[in-house]
């Protein structure tokens, strides 16, 4: 026999003080009353002599005894008694209440967690008062809401206060981290019990369940179809248009045709028809031109389960122009190479024009000396002597053969075959790292980045050999790119859900060249694995993802919806438990303690009490009277 | 001071009485109350013939013209009587819930604020088992302040003694009037005979009979050890419900004896359990008995 929260010592301190309280009271009851009167001409004493002579002394034990009895047995129901040892008898369950994103899906009037919380709640109230709980809310992660806790009131309000979060059920870290729980901080065997919708992102429909395994409740939603990925991007050719790619998924049994409709600040810019067979997904292209930062909202026009995954917002910034001055006598030779970039603006000036207050972000300067040099960032093709800001120039006067150093980003991925430059200058003075191309090992492009940044070629990319070459137009890209990277970068918008997403990147690209920054400019961990980028959002949000010249921008607002319904297998316990009957358990007893208790109190009351006068008084007419006269006949023959 | 014993609206409802009484007595003016003994009043009573040493500015000389004969008019007297408070202090008067003697205080109070709009002679004399010194007030509502003042000073305190106090106050005053008695009437002895000395001296008495509930029916049963409050003794007992019944016969008893000997003597009884407010006992009680109205 144990008492709960109290050893046996404090629990006889106790008893011991409340005791000590009874017996004076039943002796201050006892003692004569003190009163003090006007006269005492008319006081007649009753022709019955005192009942007591001795104040100080117990003049009815039964009824102090009864009292006291019935105050241990009230103390101990209230300790919640129970009998057995506490090592087997106490049972720490683990609650996991599932508050994946596909528990928002309606039943009814209310949704499915609704239905789930409703659930847990009975069972809770099923267990017996001295079982604890840990409520777990699980859905891609295993989050307790509570510790180990017999506070029923505790637990209730951390189911009513679950909420339906975006990600999809992993019922097996879920148990997992149950067992772990039970392990660590358990004091006896408990159930893992589950209540939920049953919908999960597991890989394996056989899940390794435990003994101690309980399915309380699985309650499966409707019909539903939802947006599974959105991507956005300029495209190559036109700098305003937006190409939309949209992936819906069914994950219903029934085949839909759902409408789709994009909105560009309020405004219909495309819509659609997405024909979608059971458990399948179907994409669409949707295109709409525009320059003007706005909002778009895709939505899918259908009244199903989960409404969170009909539509997804995106903020689109404005599209941003890099303006270009380009000094040249023969600009027909440049246009090629900067006509290609939608996100350049050109504009063509002779040399005589020049002037180094231009607000271009670039300037180009072909083949002229300047009478000062530019501000801002530049591009010099084969300056004149003297005029070069890569140092002097030497003439090429025989063919060299030309070579790239990919280690700068203006280098980079840059390939020439047999190229020979005929004609044009090298710098001897540069070195390192600032050289981008060789000719027979003599620096020919070189970049500098003080006092700005700028790029001097020290040949016409479109006067030699190398005007045949892919690498002449990559070469150009490279250098705007590197000189104006914001601009440059290409973005690209994706509304994936919350969970694990995975990024495609090239694959010689280095670990320490990503970015991967969340709404704060905070880095989140990744993982690279070939040409697989992994990394995890746990809540809704966006996140950069930054490779290079690259950008692209994960809205995480989609929930994850788990196609997967678990099946789970026919020899699981389910539903509410019966009455606990663990073998070497305890019980409770302060049901019958209670009651023991009051009918202590309510005897000495009867025989005690000042019912007795009423019943003498009353004739015993009543059934209490009857039962005083039985009562006092006993005591008499007693 | 008087507003902490009576409200200045329990006041103003007051000034509409007047205290009543039923004898008359000789060669008293003043007062509301008719003499049936002629003297220099105002009002016409009767003819006489005159004798000699009759005041001659009685002699009815139309009279006199007409019959030849002196007749000597009689005016009624208008007595001014004296109005006497005999207020308890005892220690008994201390006892009970409400409290008897803050009770009385506040009763004697309003009776004397009635006579004083009538302009009487109003007499506060407490008493407990001797006389205690008195005040004597009169000519007007506007002398109600002392006597305010004079009750709310007074303590309980002391053993009742009628036999002594009767005896002490017709030495004291030997001109009869109205005497308004305030009390539990809670003697060792019995109260009776001295109040019945009182009435056969002359005086008009008007017995205000006081008593707590607890002193009528004590509330108390069990064994209990029951203190006199102004000797000091104390009785242990065995208080059961049959017990109070005989002892609540016992105080009906005793007030029936009290109320029989004022009535019987001419004058006027009143019980009022403290339980009754003050306004309610003066209002209802007391006019019923025609102390007052």
């Amino acid at each position: 026999m144990f008492f709960l929260n109290l050893s046996m010592a404090e629990f006889t301190a106790l008893f011991s003080v409340l005791g000590g309280v009874v017996v004076a009271l039943y002796l201050l009851d006892r003692s004569r009353k003190k009163i003090k009167v006007a006269t005492l001409r008319f006081w007649v004493p009753a022709d019955k002599p005192p009942e007591a002579k001795q104040r100080r002394k117990i003049q009815q034990p039964l009824s102090l005894l009864l009292q006291m009895l019935g105050l241990l047995l009230l103390l101990a129901a209230l300790g919640q008694l129970r009998w057995g040892s506490p090592e087997h008898s106490l049972r720490d369950h683990v609650l996991l209440l599932d508050t994946s994103a596909w528990m928002k899906a309606k039943d009814g009037r209310r949704t499915l967690l609704d239905s789930t919380k409703a659930d847990a709640i009975t069972y809770l109230r099923s267990l017996p008062s001295a079982d604890r709980v840990m409520v777990v809310s699980a859905d891609a992660l295993a989050t307790p809401a509570t510790v180990f806790e017999s506070n029923r009131n505790v637990l209730e309000e951390a189911v009513k206060s679950a909420k339906a979060g975006s990600s999809a059920l992993q019922l097996t870290q879920a148990i997992d981290f149950a067992k772990q729980m039970q392990r660590l901080h358990g004091r006896g065997e408990g159930e893992i019990v589950y209540t939920g919708a049953g919908r999960m992102a597991d890989k394996d429909d056989n899940l390794n369940l435990p003994k101690n395994f309980r399915l309380l409740s699985i309650r499966k939603g409707g019909e539903n179809v939802g947006l599974r990925k959105v991507s956005l991007r300029r495209s190559a050719v036109d700098g305003e248009l937006w190409e939309v790619f949209v992936t819906a998924h069914n994950f219903g049994i029934k085949p839909r045709v759902v409408p789709i409709a994009l909105a560009y600040g309020h405004a219909p810019v495309a819509s659609g028809r997405l024909e979608l067979a059971p458990g399948a997904d179907q994409s669409g292209r949707y295109e709409f031109r525009t320059k003007a930062r706005g909002e778009l909202e895709i939505r899918l026009i259908v009244d199903d389960a989960i409404a969170a995954d009909n539509r997804a917002i995106f903020e689109l910034p404005a599209q941003r122009l890099l303006d270009v001055a380009v000094y040249s006598d023969e600009p027909e030779l440049l246009r090629p190479f900067l006509g290609v970039h939608p996100w350049i603006t050109p504009k063509f000036f002779p040399t005589r024009a020049y002037s180094p207050d231009t607000k271009a972000a670039i300037v180009i300067l072909d083949r002229f000396k300047p009478a000062a040099a530019p501000k801002g960032q530049a591009i010099y093709i084969e300056p004149p002597s003297g005029s070069s800001p890569a140092g002097t120039a030497s003439p090429i006067t025989a063919a060299m053969r030309l070579s790239w150093r990919n280690e700068h980003p203006v280098g980079e991925g840059l390939r020439t075959g047999d190229v020979r430059l005929e004609r044009g200058e090298y710098f001897p003075g540069a070195v390192g790292s600032t050289v981008i191309a060789e000719a027979d090992g003599k620096p020919v492009i070189v970049a500098l980045t003080e006092p700005n940044r700028a790029v001097v070629l020290g040949f016409h990319p479109a006067k030699s050999q190398l005007r045949y070459e892919l690498a002449a137009p990559l070469l150009f890209a490279n250098i705007l790119n590197w000189l104006a990277p914001e601009v440059a970068r290409q973005k690209e918008w994706n509304g994936e859900s919350i969970g694990m997403v995975r990024v495609a990147v090239d694959s010689n690209l280095k670990a320490e060249n990503i970015q991967v920054l969340n709404e704060g400019g905070v880095a989140l961990p990744f993982t690279l694995a070939g040409n697989k980028l992994q990394f995890f959002a746990g809540a809704e949000g966006m996140v950069r993802v930054i490779t290079g010249g690259r950008e692209q921008v994960y809205s995480l607002t989609l929930p994850e919806v788990a196609e997967k319904q678990w099946e789970p297998p026919k020899t699981v316990r389910r539903g509410l438990p019966g009455r606990f009957s663990g073998g070497a358990s305890s019980f409770d007893l302060w049901q019958w303690l209670a009651m023991a208790g009051g009918l202590c109190l309510l005897f000495d009351w009867l025989w005690f009490g000042r019912i007795r006068l009423h019943a003498s008084t009353a004739g015993q007419q009543s059934i209490g009277g009857w039962f005083m006269g039985q009562v006092s006949s006993w005591r008499k023959a007693g | 001071m008087a507003e902490a014993l009576i409200d200045r609206q329990f006041l103003e409802r007051l000034e509409r009485l007047t205290i009543h009484w039923q004898k008359s007595f000789p060669g008293l003016v003043g007062g509301h109350n008719a003499s049936r003994f002629s003297g220099s009043g105002q009002e016409f009573l009767d003819h006489r013939s005159f004798h000699p040493g009759d005041d001659l500015r009685a002699v009815n000389w139309r009279a006199y013209m007409r019959l030849e004969r002196l007749i000597l008019k009689m005016f009624q007297v208008e007595p001014r009587v004296p109005v006497r408070f005999l207020l308890d202090t005892s220690a008994s008067m201390a006892t009970g819930d409400p409290d008897k003697f803050d009770y009385a205080r506040k009763l004697a109070a309003a009776l004397c604020y009635v006579g004083l709009v009538r302009l009487e002679t109003i007499l506060v004399q407490p008493f407990a088992d001797t006389l205690h010194d008195p005040i004597a007030v009169g000519g007007g509502r506007h002398r109600f302040q002392p006597v305010a003042e004079y009750l709310s000073k007074l303590e309980a305190g002391g053993k009742t003694d009628f036999l002594k106090v009767s005896r002490q106050f017709l030495a004291e005053y030997p001109q009869r009037g109205l005497l308004i008695l305030i009390s539990d009437f809670l003697d060792d002895r019995d109260a009776e005979k001295p109040l019945q000395y009182l009435a056969d001296f002359g005086h008009e008495v008007f017995l205000i009979h006081l008593w707590s509930d607890q002193d009528r029916r004590p509330p108390w049963t069990g064994e209990l050890e029951v203190e006199d409050a102004e000797t000091g003794k104390i009785v242990k007992m065995n208080f059961d419900d049959e017990s109070r019944e005989a002892y609540t016969t016992a105080f009906d008893s005793y007030a029936a004896a009290v109320r029989q000997m004022a009535l019987r003597k001419g004058g006027k009884y009143v019980g009022v359990p403290t339980s009754t407010p003050v306004e309610e006992a003066i209002f209802g009680p007391m006019m019923l008995a025609r102390g007052i109205y």
